[in-house]
């Protein structure tokens, strides 16, 4: 394959013909302040282009409206609307609603995926386990199966006449009181496995020697996985969270695949399916631009006050 | 990458002078006949390299056939098509956001019910003096459907009047006749239970906004209409309100399913024949015929029950196509919409792949003569839609019909456990609806006409 190097690679050690000639040996520090631009070059275009032009086009979009006349059948005019577009959405019950159903939706979510995957992690990590690679795979898998396949697949698990957990649980899980613990389920399906990973992972740091004191002190094993290595990774768990809580923010995939099977899910269900409503049926960019602002704020806002947890908990 | 040349077409066509739409229509006209007879739909392979080039963007089933029809059938124009996602699943974003980029395609699909609310983009080019000469052709409520504001800002390809489908098979056992009046419907419908209790008469998919809003229709009170430059909004009109009562009482005694149409559970509830029938329109003929292969001779249709004495139908889908404003081609655009609504090799080659319901009244006879059915019991399926297709009252969708579409199935979702009723939904929809138009700054006349 070395044929097919190409000249633009400075590391080459035998660069070829047309390869820029070697900066002069003399000034080290420019050099090495240049060699650092060109690395981060790359990540800060893409973080340009796909980040912050996008954010502050957002922004920007956000502090317009377009305004109809009369019958609105000749075309509408791009107003100034400075922060009014937020106050729509600030008052807008929809918005409230949306944003109460991912509050209720992370309440159950996030305590249920942790104490799971939490229990499938310390059970891998425990000496007695057989088949660890095998169970290992078995409960990532969910995670490989690409959400809205896996929207559809339980959908229809949940579907009266043709699903078998359609009479099952005590509640219909496509009523308006079942269908929010079936959106919490199908994804904690999906992540619960992927969080294991994660956790295991972090478990395996855990040094041997503490391990052992602990067993010389007389720990059991629960003891061992409740006041060591539960402490020990921490920090991994808190990042966990900060992930779980931006992704419960931005539920989308699931009430959006249900939607076609209930009129349960409204087309504002949680505050994202209310962006996709703005923007692309009802074509009020402003409204959907400032609630998508919205969304970010309250998500570094909520990921800003569990770091600080985690903070104060490690210290 | 849609926009891309096409290989083998100059990429300066558009800067050459056109051909005058006479010469176009002369070329164009009869074409399709020609083609179907040569059986070559294939190609566009001798397109001269002064074609003008027209960009469609369509999800009309068929539409790559009639395409390739045109193209090979004549030189002058070269009508590429990209096919997007159906309306509100995505192609209406699709169109709205290319117009707003100013990248529109020539050519832009849109529904009736989604005319006005595209309009507001300002996108479309207004037709009125192309299409004059049209204007009796068409059949009227189609032709009105491409009129918001009483300028013409379409070419209506298909329409599709509701109707009736239902088991005669299982009507006939029970010694049911077909409901001709909603009074005999719900009496229908306490038979169908009696026949069979876990039998229902048919579902009324209240997640579907476009199904109830073509309910209204047939009571000819209009949800929108036009008054001195300014919207009415009668969305809790008496007529909506008569049928709000109706499907409330039917709903809340379990006489009908209220879950969507066409998902999983509802084939299967059809296939085990625990649906005795769909409220539906035209495009159900396909539908059915396609997804209920097995019970060929099982099922008839009907048009839909009326109200007291009253013969009218409501509408429920059809296709219509507008032409951008800036398109550099409009001329050739018009050309071949012009063929795609009134030409006959259209409706010859729609019989062969899905259900042709035309809206050139015309072509109807065309379709009718080349279309086989061999799938409905009871009275043909042309005599049916043709009564429909000409009882269809006054209309008109609002410049918000989308966003309705959707608050619609959102307000009546708490009504199958109680939380609401169909009449209260459709109080707070009426209100919802006049606020939002009022926030966009349209003129919406005060007073509703309840």
């Amino acid at each position: 394959m070395t044929t097919t190097v190409t000249s633009s690679q400075p590391a080459h050690p035998a660069p070829p013909a047309r390869t820029q000639p070697p900066a002069p040996p003399a000034r080290p520090a420019r050099r090495r302040r240049s060699t650092g631009a060109g690395l981060a070059a790359p990540f800060a275009v893409l973080l340009l282009c796909t980040v912050l032009v996008p954010v502050g086009y957002a922004a920007w979009l956000s502090l317009f409206t377009d305004r109809l006349s009369g019958l609105g059948l000749g075309g509408y005019r791009q107003v100034f609307a400075g922060l009014a577009t937020y106050a729509t959405v600030l008052t807008d019950p929809a918005a409230h609603a949306s944003a109460a159903h991912v509050a209720g939706y992370a309440l159950i979510h996030i305590p249920v995926m942790f104490a799971v995957a939490l229990l499938i992690a310390l059970l891998l990590n425990s000496a007695t386990v057989r088949l660890r690679q095998v169970w290992t795979l078995a409960v990532f898998l969910p995670y490989a199966v690409p959400g809205v396949i896996a929207g559809l697949i339980w959908a229809y698990l949940y579907s009266p006449g043709i699903g078998p957990l359609s009479a099952t649980p005590p509640v219909d899980p496509l009523s308006d009181t079942g269908v929010l613990p079936s959106i919490v389920n199908m994804a904690t399906w999906q992540w619960t496995g992927y969080n294991v990973i994660i956790f295991y992972t972090a478990l395996q740091t855990v040094p041997r020697e503490v391990l052992e004191a602990a067993r010389a002190d007389g720990a059991g094993p629960l003891r061992t996985a409740l006041s060591i290595k539960v402490p020990m990774i921490r920090p991994t768990l808190f990042v966990a969270l900060v992930f779980t809580t931006i992704g419960s923010l931005q539920l989308f995939t699931e009430p959006m695949v249900l939607r076609t099977f209930t009129s349960t899910v409204t087309s504002t269900w949680t505050p994202s399916l209310y962006i996709y409503e703005a923007a692309f049926i009802s074509n009020d960019y402003g409204r959907a631009a400032a609630a998508s602002i919205l969304l970010a704020i309250a998500s570094a806002l909520l990921s800003a006050l569990v770091m600080r947890l985690s903070a104060r908990k490690s210290r | 990458m849609v926009f891309g040349t096409p290989s083998g077409a100059a990429g300066g066509s558009r800067s050459r002078p056109l051909p005058s739409r006479r010469s176009l229509l002369r070329a164009a006209s009869g074409l399709g006949a020609g083609a179907l007879a040569g059986g070559a739909l294939t190609g566009c392979s001798q397109r001269s390299s002064s074609a003008a080039r027209v960009r469609i963007w369509s999800w009309l089933s068929g539409m790559d056939q009639y395409v390739a029809a045109f193209n090979s059938a004549q030189r002058d124009i070269h009508v590429q098509l990209s096919s997007i996602a159906a309306g509100v699943s995505g192609g209406y974003a699709q169109l709205a956001n290319a117009i707003r980029a100013h990248n529109a395609p020539d050519i832009l699909h849109t529904e009736y019910q989604a005319l006005p609310q595209i309009l507001t983009t300002g996108g479309l080019r207004d037709l009125t003096d192309d299409m004059a000469d049209l204007a009796d052709g068409f059949l009227p409520a189609a032709w009105r459907g491409v009129r918001p504001g009483g300028r013409t800002w379409a070419v209506p390809m298909d329409f599709c009047p509701m109707t009736f489908f239902y088991r005669k098979d299982l009507y006939d056992e029970a010694g049911i006749g077909a409901p001709r009046t909603w009074e005999e419907f719900a009496r229908a419908a306490t038979a169908v239970r009696r026949a069979d209790p876990e039998a229902r008469i048919a579902t009324f998919p209240i997640n579907d906004g476009a199904f109830f809003a073509g309910m209204a229709w047939q009571t000819g009170d209009p949800w929108w209409r036009i008054a001195a430059n300014s919207w009415q909004v009668g969305i809790d009109g008496e007529g909506t309100m008569a049928l709000a009562g109706y499907w409330q009482d039917l709903i809340a005694s379990g006489k009908v399913a209220h879950t969507a149409v066409a998902t999983q559970s509802w084939a299967s509830a059809i296939h085990r024949g625990k649906l005795w029938g769909m409220l539906g329109a035209t495009w159900g003929v396909g539908t059915i015929k396609r997804s209920l292969a097995a019970d060929k001779g099982r099922w008839a249709l009907t048009t839909m029950p009326t109200w007291g004495d009253r013969q009218a139908n409501g509408v429920f889908g059809g296709s219509a196509f507008g032409v951008s404003a800036e398109s550099e081609v409009p001329e050739a655009a018009l050309t071949f919409l012009r063929w795609l609504a009134t030409d006959p090799a259209v409706p010859r080659i729609g019989a062969r792949l899905t259900f042709p319901s035309p809206a050139w009244a015309a072509n109807r006879k065309v379709a009718r003569a080349a279309y086989q059915d061999d799938f409905f019991t009871g009275e043909p399926i042309f005599d049916v839609l043709d009564r429909a297709a000409v009882r269809v009252p006054e209309w008109t969708w609002g410049p918000t019909s989308l966003s309705v579409f959707s608050a619609v199935a959102d307000v009546l979702a708490p009504v199958p456990t109680g939380g609401t009723t169909v009449p209260r939904a459709m109080h707070k929809l009426q209100s919802s609806t006049v606020a939002m138009m009022r926030d966009r700054g349209l003129a919406v006349a005060d007073g509703g006409r309840t």
